[in-house]
């Protein structure tokens, strides 16, 4: 095992994977996202459920 | 006296008189005038006009070509002038188009994913990969060529400047979008694969390796996804095989142990044999008075006593129901882990999948969406949230929705775990639009929906056939509906000349394109056609045109920012204002009013769809505010807004907004889907989560889901909302632990098993 691979076992350099869904399908993380979707996620707001 | 000519390229090459006459009279041909001698006659005037022009000094391409022109009309050719002008403009753009699709290569080829816009408009699609960046190349070939070739002009200049957007365009000249894939009608008697033939299925994890192979298969013969409608009734087969044969060798075996025989296994047989003529199959549950008569068989077969054989056939009962449902939960989860890992496309996509179930009420349709959730609630080998396939859950009263409905259980399981998991999706049969088609014990006619929101039901091309299954897309192309408002500048009546104008332009495209599709012959699409997944295409020949069986499917126009359309009409959008809420309805009534008429004028199914806003949300934008500017509430943001949509950035209760969303599934009978963003903390709450579903069911919402985080560290396998640290193990994005540490978490938490790490 490299050195760096050592560290990235303890976390060096990883990030949170965050699933969202773009449209009714789901992406494993924001990588991949387009820009313009990417700053549609940015903007979403919570819907509260308060009647 | 003109000697040479100078070449787009700057090459000089020598003057020849003759090349002016064979272009002039090719055009000529076109349009249908002139003689040999009128092309001459014109070629002697383009040279005589250009040796006034240019004198000694060679000329440039360019104006040669505008002479040809000018001399056409002196000639008073017009429709030859004409027709000489559009060859132009084509030849000029397949050459912009060259250049463009070599600059675009070039990013592909040599740019990171993470710096390239580009290689990210299809999310699904990795582009660093090698299979996926030549997926890309060959792409951005195939657009090029189709703009050049195959569209109208006025098709391509309203595709290139942004007034529409031709989905999956790179597709254009080869095949159709979807298909919901009727898995009891492929498995019976088997199908190929192209590759080879699979003989019908016979347990339950055949049964499931079978579904995922058939959506693989098709999936090579579309550019679109591919859904499965009756992923409950179909598995059930499965089960039901399963259950059959795990019953037989359980009884066997009790059998054998009591008797202390090993040679048991055909009198057992004969005993199931006898019994399954009068009762008919075994199943999970019999008819009433099967074990019964199995006891007694079983005595004159074996002359087991009859307190001692009703034993025996209890015990084998409940063992095989248990196997049963432990082969159904690994079939499940190697179905999903399956459609996780499998690609297809070069290697390049997993396969856009979806699933329906939840109407089976049989025992064994019961153990499939039991099991499918289970499976979807475990996640991946590390507790990944699976991201294929789109479960998607059919609600109906008196099935599933109420307290007291056969699979209401299932509904409530489905609500549990899709509040964790995000799937499943929901679709409503009990919307007044889906209900109209619904025919109860016939699940074809029950609504389904590819998951990213296509909906296929009703048919004016065969109305003997209004059904989901073995139908789909043909192809779909959504209207920059912000544009048209901008163009429009507040004046509602020139907005909506202009609607009506683009809705024909888009029909004639798609028209044109049905054209293309409907010249495929059955061998082009091996699967599809060839194995008959397609409706009425097992009545066709390999040599067939597929024209007439397309027509079952729709095509399909779209639309996006319906919000930011209103706000540029009238200043506001549809949740700010109920007036506005009644004009949006009108403007997306209007474009269904479009469709239908069109679909009884042509006797096929236009529809109008809620366009899912992935590609082109950015791309309108930004065209739109280089030409307006920055305009509040309408250009002002980086991307339109999805569909009919409440605005994401809106703030608005989850309740309201479906109040406000649902009367546009009505309109949207292409597909629609409305999304709730809830936190993470309302999420685990399911109460309020069935309650959100049962919103939407009741105010006629078609297809809805509800989005919450789903946050994974990679490091310590914690999944859940994670802020800024991690709730497990304390580090942030990025940060490493200590060793001791790690070691202490291995130890706190023995089922994670290793460093995933970032695929």
């Amino acid at each position: 095992m490299t050195v760096e691979s050592k560290q990235n076992k303890l976390g060096a350099g990883v990030g949170f994977e965050r699933i969202r869904r773009i449209t009714g399908y789901l992406v494993g993380t924001m990588d991949k996202w387009n820009d313009a979707k990417k700053a549609e996620e940015r903007d979403r707001v919570k819907h509260s459920i308060a009647k | 006296m003109i000697q040479m000519i100078i070449k787009r390229d700057g090459r000089i090459v020598p003057y020849d008189r003759e090349k002016i006459a064979l272009a002039v009279l090719r055009a000529m041909k076109a349009s249908g005038e002139g003689t040999v001698a009128d092309a001459a006659r014109v070629a002697e005037a383009v040279e005589s006009a250009l040796e006034s022009r240019c004198g000694a000094e060679p000329p440039q391409i360019e104006v040669i070509q505008d002479m040809v022109e000018q001399e056409l009309m002196h000639h008073e050719f017009t429709n030859t002038a004409k027709s000489y002008i559009i060859y132009r403009a084509t030849r000029t753009r397949a050459r912009e188009s060259r250049t463009t699709l070599m600059k675009t290569i070039d990013e592909i080829a040599s740019k990171d994913a993470k710096l390239s816009d580009l290689k990210r408009e299809n999310g699904n699609i990795d582009g660093d990969t090698a299979m996926g960046a030549m997926l890309q190349i060959g792409a951005a070939g195939a657009k090029a060529y189709n703009e050049a070739y195959l569209l109208r002009p006025e098709h391509a200049k309203a595709q290139r400047e942004g007034d529409i957007h031709i989905h999956d365009f790179d597709f254009y000249a080869l095949t159709t979008t979807c298909t919901q894939i009727d898995i009891i009608r492929l498995f019976k008697d088997g199908f190929s694969t192209g590759h080879g033939f699979l003989r019908e299925p016979q347990s339950i994890q055949s049964y499931a390796a079978l579904a995922a192979i058939a959506i693989q298969s098709n999936q090579n013969d579309q550019h679109g996804g591919q859904s499965i409608p009756n992923f409950d009734y179909g598995m059930a087969l499965g089960v039901a095989k399963t259950f059959r044969s795990q019953f037989r060798k359980k009884l066997t075996d009790v059998v054998a142990d009591h008797l202390d025989d090993d040679e048991v296994e055909a009198q057992v047989a004969k005993a199931i044999e006898m019994t399954e003529v009068s009762f008919g199959q075994n199943a999970l549950e019999p008819a009433e008075g099967f074990d019964g008569a199995l006891t007694r068989h079983l005595y004159e077969v074996l002359g087991i006593e009859s307190d001692v054989a009703a034993h025996l056939v209890a015990r084998a009962r409940r063992r095989a129901e248990t196997q049963t449902e432990r082969d159904t939960y690994q079939a499940m989860e190697g179905f999903v882990h399956n459609l996780n890992t499998m690609h297809s496309r070069a290697g390049a996509q997993t396969p856009f999948s979806s699933i329906n179930y939840g109407t089976d009420t049989t025992p064994e349709g019961r153990m499939v969406i039991r099991n499918v959730l289970l499976a979807l609630d475990a996640g991946l080998g590390h507790g990944e949230t699976c991201i294929f396939p789109i479960h998607i859950f059919k609600v109906k009263e008196g099935v599933n929705y109420n307290e007291g409905d056969p699979n209401y259980d299932l509904f409530r399981l489905s609500c549990k775990v899709s509040a964790k998991r995000l799937f499943p999706n929901y679709v409503f049969l009990d919307s007044p639009y889906n209900l109209k088609y619904y025919v109860p014990g016939r699940p074809e006619t029950e609504v389904a929906t590819m998951g990213c929101r296509t909906r296929v039901l009703g048919n004016v091309y065969d109305p003997t056939q209004e059904i989901s299954y073995s139908r789909g897309n043909l192809s779909f192309t959504s209207i920059n509906l912000p544009r048209l408002a901008l163009e429009s500048k507040g004046d509602e009546a020139l907005f909506l000349k202009k609607l009506d104008d683009m809705l024909e332009l888009v029909a004639q495209q798609l028209l044109d394109r049905f054209e293309i599709q409907a010249k495929k012959r059955v061998y082009n699409y091996p699967f599809l056609m060839g194995q008959g997944v397609w409706l009425d295409s097992d009545k066709l020949g390999p040599y067939d045109e597929v024209r007439e069986v397309l027509k079952h499917g729709t095509l399909s126009i779209g639309f996006i920012g319906l919000a930011e359309t209103l706000t540029a009409l009238y200043g506001k959008n549809h949740a700010e204002d109920p007036a506005m809420q009644e004009k949006g309805l009108e403007i997306i009534g209007r474009m269904r009013k479009f469709c239908d008429d069109k679909s009884q004028e042509m006797k096929m199914n236009f529809t109008l769809l809620a366009t899912p806003a992935e590609g082109l949300s950015g791309r309108f934008t930004r065209l739109d505010r280089q030409r307006y500017g920055r305009i509040p509430g309408v250009t002002d943001r980086e991307y339109y807004t999805n569909s009919f949509h409440v605005p994401v950035w809106y703030p608005i209760g989850a309740y309201e907004k479906i109040h406000i969303e649902a009367p546009y599934h009505a309109l949207c009978n292409a597909g629609h889907i409305s999304y709730v963003e809830l936190d993470g903390d309302t999420a685990k709450n399911v109460e309020a989560f069935e309650q959100i579903v049962r919103c939407m069911h009741d105010e006629g919402i078609g297809y809805g889901s509800i989005n919450h985080p789903v946050d994974r560290d990679p490091i310590c396998g914690y999944v859940g909302v994670i802020g800024d640290t991690c709730p497990r193990c304390g580090r942030r994005e990025g940060e490493a632990i200590s060793e001791e540490r790690m070691q202490e978490l291995i130890k706190k938490f023995p089922q994670i098993k290793a460093f995933v790490g970032i695929e």
